[in-house]
């Protein structure tokens, strides 16, 4: 637990320090690989459970030699440690999230619309032509919120629970889900098996992320969107999230938005006021609140377990 | 006032055709441009701010820490000799013979004598000179200078104390080959400019790289709010705009190369070239610009060498028709009226 706890720790510091690294992520590298073995896995023709068999088979040959090599590397003595370190510290992206958050917050203050709308667009896949600054507030604030889960917080619960080896593959299937798991044509069927496997990976970790972000923001109405709201998203994992989150921090989350030229219907979250360029500070200010409680409890934990 | 690429008004009445006909192919500039959209009215109704995202945002665009924002380059190709007048009947400023051609006039409103010397002479004349100016790529003629050669002559000429003057206005498709991160050093200036790759001309934007001590002498020369809040903006995101910006490299890299096949595979062997222009040397020049002229197409006629500088089209419909343009070139045509005014320099 010691190691583990350090090990955690040093990561955060890493991440708090550096940020991501701005040269060869090795997730880059990675991609490539993804693209590489689609290109020989994917059939044109396939019928619907051939196709997800081929990327369900594409998900166990990208996850699983990666995965085992990892955890060879972690039971080594000498470099585990750092092995461990360094592996956390690149699933998690905190500082980056916050960074690119801060930026589009900077940009609507100076009030430069066409600025805030290119660093809008780095942080989601919606069209940013159109927004105002409130859509772009908005849009942010729920990038921040749900990548406070896929990029700090899962990451963390699957270093606790499984290691190095653990982050590497839930780290791994999230990259594959962002690659793959969109339902149109071409994805829909070859990338069901990791989206269904990030769903499942991201199950917990989605709940923990949203009960933390009602503990540290605004409890009764975070617990009522949640309880009222997520079921309403489409996604399972980011509806509770979301829904939590706006909740938490009095926003009006969620509604229509235009994604690849097509307007998209989505549920309303939260509850208060739009969300204004000051309101991603309260987003990021939600985000590092949760981290300090999930820290005072590992410590606590921790603590316990040296006196026990 | 030296005559330019894209005065289409002037085309458009000396050939009779209607404005909206012309393909303007005489600037450089890319058609494709960084597209602006809605810009507040407290950007117009306020004094530009310095300490916006724009210059943290440039330092990182071009890799440098010390950089001044002008109104275009061209802000600062016209004002850079006064900062070395002083010393005008000393200094030994050499630059290319065939270039853009508002340096040389620029110093020698300032009464500089110049040393216009062809790219492969400038190694031998090196040691008589104390300001060298290149244009890289240069412009019309494409031609590139190794980073190295340049980063030696540079040495050279800061050990007796001179300049390198590097304008790197149509750098943006190869940003690998640029001098940026090397202008903290003495004596070394790099100019930059959003008119080309970016296609924001009419933004005024433009980068002057040097050591602090320097910039701050162009600063004062200058005087406070040199562009507008407005041009401040748009220079802001179109640099941030890495997704863009990637894109549009692949795209121009290819559009340079189909210009190029498609100039030579019709009786005009280029040159030389960039990703946004190709030159052609023709002892035909003008004939071939006033026929392109007479299909509503401008080109830009140079006279000394004899040669045309080729934009790239805007879309296909543009390609299609500058393709049947030059199937249809007459290569006996002898050309007709007087050029002096369309050539400049």
């Amino acid at each position: 637990m010691t190691t583990l706890f350090i090990t955690l720790v040093t990561a955060l510091l890493f991440d708090r320090l550096l940020g991501e690294p701005r040269r060869a992520h090795p997730l880059i590298a990675f991609g490539r690989l993804v693209q590489w073995l689609e290109a020989r896995l994917y059939a044109g023709n396939a019928f619907v459970w051939g196709q997800r068999l081929r990327g369900g088979l594409a998900v166990v040959l990208l996850l699983a030699p990666l995965t085992i090599l990892v955890w060879f590397i972690s039971q080594g003595h000498e470099i585990a440690l750092l092995v461990n370190v360094l592996i956390l510290y690149l699933a998690i992206g905190a500082r980056s999230l916050v960074e690119h958050a801060c930026q589009v917050r900077d940009a609507l203050l100076e009030k430069n619309m066409p600025l805030a709308r290119t660093r809008t667009g780095y942080l989601v896949s919606r069209d940013t032509a159109k927004m105002n600054t409130q859509d772009m507030a908005r849009a942010t604030i729920e990038s921040t919120l749900e990548n406070g889960c896929d990029a700090l917080f899962a990451p963390l619960f699957w270093f606790l629970i499984a290691g190095a080896p653990g982050v590497l593959f839930y780290r791994l299937a999230n990259t594959l889900d962002a690659m793959w798991g969109y339902k149109t044509s071409r994805y829909r069927d070859f990338g069901w098996a990791a989206a269904r496997l990030d769903d499942v990976l991201n199950f917990i970790p989605a709940r923990l992320t949203a009960f933390s972000y009602a503990c540290t923001g605004k409890f009764v109405s975070a617990i009522h969107c949640w309880s009222t709201q997520a079921g309403e998203c489409a996604s399972p994992n980011a509806g509770p999230v979301m829904a939590a989150g706006a909740g938490a921090l009095s926003l009006q989350l969620g509604g229509p938005a235009v994604y690849h030229g097509q307007a998209q219907d989505r549920p309303q979250l939260g509850t208060g006021s739009l969300p204004e360029a000051d309101d991603i500070d309260q987003a990021v200010n939600l985000l590092r609140r949760s981290l300090g409680l999930w820290l005072a409890l590992l410590t606590l934990v921790w603590g316990g377990l040296q006196f026990a | 006032m030296l005559e330019h690429g894209g005065k289409l008004r002037h085309a458009a009445q000396r050939y009779g055709i209607a404005l909206d006909q012309w393909m303007d192919l005489s600037t450089g500039l890319n058609p494709q441009a960084w597209p602006v959209c809605d810009i507040p009215t407290s950007a117009w109704a306020r004094l530009p701010e310095d300490e916006d995202s724009l210059i943290e945002i440039a330092q990182h665009y071009y890799g440098a820490a010390n950089c001044l924002p002008v109104a275009g380059s061209q802000a600062a190709i016209q004002i850079l000799p006064r900062l070395y007048t002083q010393h005008k009947n000393t200094l030994r400023v050499g630059m290319l013979t065939l270039a853009y051609a508002e340096h040389a006039h620029a110093w020698q409103s300032a009464g500089f004598k110049l040393i216009l010397l062809a790219a492969d002479e400038i190694e031998t004349w090196l040691n008589q000179l104390d300001i060298l100016l290149v244009v890289n790529p240069n412009n019309p003629t494409g031609h590139t200078f190794e980073s190295a050669q340049l980063l030696n002559w540079h040495q050279q000429l800061s050990a007796r104390g001179g300049s390198l003057i590097v304008d790197e206005a149509f750098m943006d498709p190869t940003p690998e080959k640029s001098l940026t991160p090397y202008t903290a050093q003495k004596g070394f200036v790099v100019l930059r400019s959003l008119g080309k790759f970016f296609g924001l001309a009419g933004a005024r934007v433009g980068f002057v790289f040097a050591e602090p001590g320097w910039l701050d002498r162009l600063t004062e020369l200058l005087g406070p709010w040199p562009i507008s809040g407005p041009s401040r903006m748009i220079a802001a995101a179109a640099l941030e705009d890495r997704i863009w910006q990637a894109d549009m490299r692949k795209k121009l890299q290819r559009q340079g190369q189909r210009l190029a096949h498609l100039l030579t595979d019709n009786g005009l062997p280029v040159s030389g070239g960039t990703a946004l222009f190709q030159w052609v040397e023709t002892a035909q020049a003008e004939s071939v610009h006033q026929q392109l002229a007479r299909q509503a197409i401008l080109t830009r006629l140079f006279t000394q060498p004899r040669s045309l500088r080729f934009g790239l089209p805007a879309d296909e419909q543009q390609w299609h028709r500058l393709e049947r343009a030059l199937i249809e070139l007459d290569y006996t045509d002898e050309g007709s009226d007087s050029l002096c005014e369309v050539a400049g320099r």
